[in-house]
Parts: C-alpha cells; sequence; structure tokens
C-alpha cells in the first residue's frame, strides 16, 4: 500500500493506494502516525478512495491510527470510502467509530468546527 | 445456466501480498457466471478473511506452507473452500467471542465479516488442517445466515 501525506488547514489528508490487509503495511501506518504525532499533527484525515479492498487486518490499522491522535487529543476520519469498505465498517459497526465524509471538503470541515470550539 | 458449474484451484503462499490474486480470481470467475457485483464484492470480503485467517492462524505465515482456495460455481451458489496446512486456531473459542468486540480492539471482526457478507460459513478440522466454507448464493441477502463449526 502506498501512502501519499498531505497538508490542509489544519488536518493532515493520507491518501492510501492499494489494499489495506496488513502485513507490512501495519508497520508503515504505525511510523506514520508516530510521526505524525511526534509533530504535533493530531487531526487526521484517511482518504480511502483508491482502496480496493479492507480486511479485518487492515481494520485494526486503522484503529490503531485512530488510538494515536485520539490520545494526543486529536481525531481521525476517512473519507471517500467504497460501497464494499462502507458495507465493512458498517458490519463491524465501526461506522460509530470512524466519521466517513464523502468529500474533501466536508472532512476537512469536521476539523475547522473543533478548532473554532 | 443451472447444469453449468465451474471449479478453480489456488495455491496461495502464506503471506498476505497474495490476497489481492485471490480477489482478482474470485472477480473473473463471478462476471463469467454473471453473479451479481455486490454478491460477488460480499463473497470476496469473505473469502479475504478467510485466507487472512488461513495465513495468519493457520499457517503462521510459514513460508513451506500454502493456502488452497478452491472455488466452486453452479448455477445457484458460489462456494469457497479454504484450506491451510497448519495446525489452525480455535474456532470454536473464537466464536463464542463476543462480535463485533470492543470497538478499540484491534482484532478479532474476522470470523463476524465472513459470517456477514455469506450466506453460509462453516469451518472443519482435519488431519491436515482447517478448512473454512463458504456459500454465497445467487439471490443470497443478510437475512437466514446459517453459522457453525463441526
Amino acid at each position: 500500500m502506498k501512502i501519499t501525506q498531505r497538508e490542509v488547514g489544519n488536518a493532515v489528508i493520507l491518501d492510501l493506494n492499494g489494499k489495506l490487509q496488513g502485513g507490512a503495511d501495519a508497520d508503515t501506518f504505525r511510523e506514520v502516525f508516530k510521526s505524525l504525532v511526534d509533530q504535533g499533527k493530531k487531526n487526521v484525515i484517511v482518504n480511502l478512495e483508491k482502496v480496493s479492498w479492507i480486511n479485518s487486518t487492515g481494520l485494526g490499522i486503522l484503529i490503531s491510527g485512530y488510538t494515536s491522535v485520539r490520545r494526543a487529543g486529536g481525531d481521525l476520519v476517512v473519507m471517500r470510502a467504497s460501497d464494499r469498505i462502507e458495507s465493512i465498517l458498517y458490519v463491524t459497526k465501526l461506522n460509530l467509530l470512524f466519521k466517513s465524509y464523502e468529500a474533501e471538503d466536508e472532512a476537512l470541515k469536521a476539523f475547522s468546527a473543533t478548532a473554532s470550539e | 445456466m443451472s447444469d453449468r458449474a465451474q471449479e478453480m484451484i489456488l495455491r496461495i503462499p502464506s503471506d498476505f501480498r497474495y490476497l489481492g490474486a485471490v480477489d482478482a480470481a474470485v472477480q473473473d470467475l463471478a462476471r463469467e457466471f454473471a453473479f451479481a457485483p455486490d454478491a460477488v464484492n460480499d463473497m470476496s470480503t469473505a473469502l479475504i478473511e478467510a485466507c487472512s485467517n488461513a495465513i495468519e492462524h493457520g499457517n503462521r505465515y510459514a513460508k513451506d506452507k500454502r493456502v488452497t482456495v478452491t472455488l466452486r460455481f453452479n448455477g445457484d451458489a458460489f462456494t469457497a473452500l479454504v484450506r491451510d496446512q497448519g495446525r489452525g486456531f480455535d474456532f470454536e473459542a473464537a466464536l463464542r467471542q463476543p462480535h463485533p468486540p470492543d470497538p478499540m480492539s484491534e482484532r478479532g471482526r474476522g470470523l463476524l465479516i465472513m459470517k456477514a457478507f455469506t450466506d453460509s460459513m462453516r469451518y472443519t478440522r482435519s488431519r491436515d488442517g482447517l478448512c473454512c466454507e463458504l456459500i454465497k448464493r445467487r439471490s443470497g441477502d443478510l437475512e437466514g445466515q446459517e453459522w457453525s463449526a463441526d
């Protein structure tokens, strides 16, 4: 899985490309989140547009990232998840944990609201 | 269509990198048999979980062990068998765990996903290892599922 990182406003967007399935991806993801939290970047949007599928180990990777930023006082949301991935989040009830947005500006607004509170 | 049947057998190394090949095979074969795209995705999602279990908990990533995936289509159903070569995992105990687990738990959702996205899921144990059987019926939905371990 390839991860591209970009900053927009007060959030970091991680554009994922490939399959979120554990293995080496887990180590890569943990390193990315450790680096972000170390830099004080705790508002993270995970762009799933180019993730073709995710397995339960991949869900664990997302939860690990969520835990990291929440401990630092931030949040993790997802955007542009396919119907296939949305249905997995729904079945596992992780839709209650991860806020999910269709558009990037909607996801960014979630953090804008946080910043103005 | 009902008199047609086709079987494909894949043997993949115990490495997550090969899960994509399983997904591709399911998509290709299902397209030939005109399964609805949503049903195909459901089956593939469940099958990827079964293979993930076989790689991680069954073969424990052993390089000399393979996961054998048998895909079988007939007119009404898509059946997948996933066999590992390891000691397997305690699926009876896993089935007793709460589903879904604690929301913050990073593990424990595989069986839930397999159950939710198929019409039938069953594990059997033999001398050679564990076998997981998944069935997705052509008209299947998320009602009336079977979920068992023999």
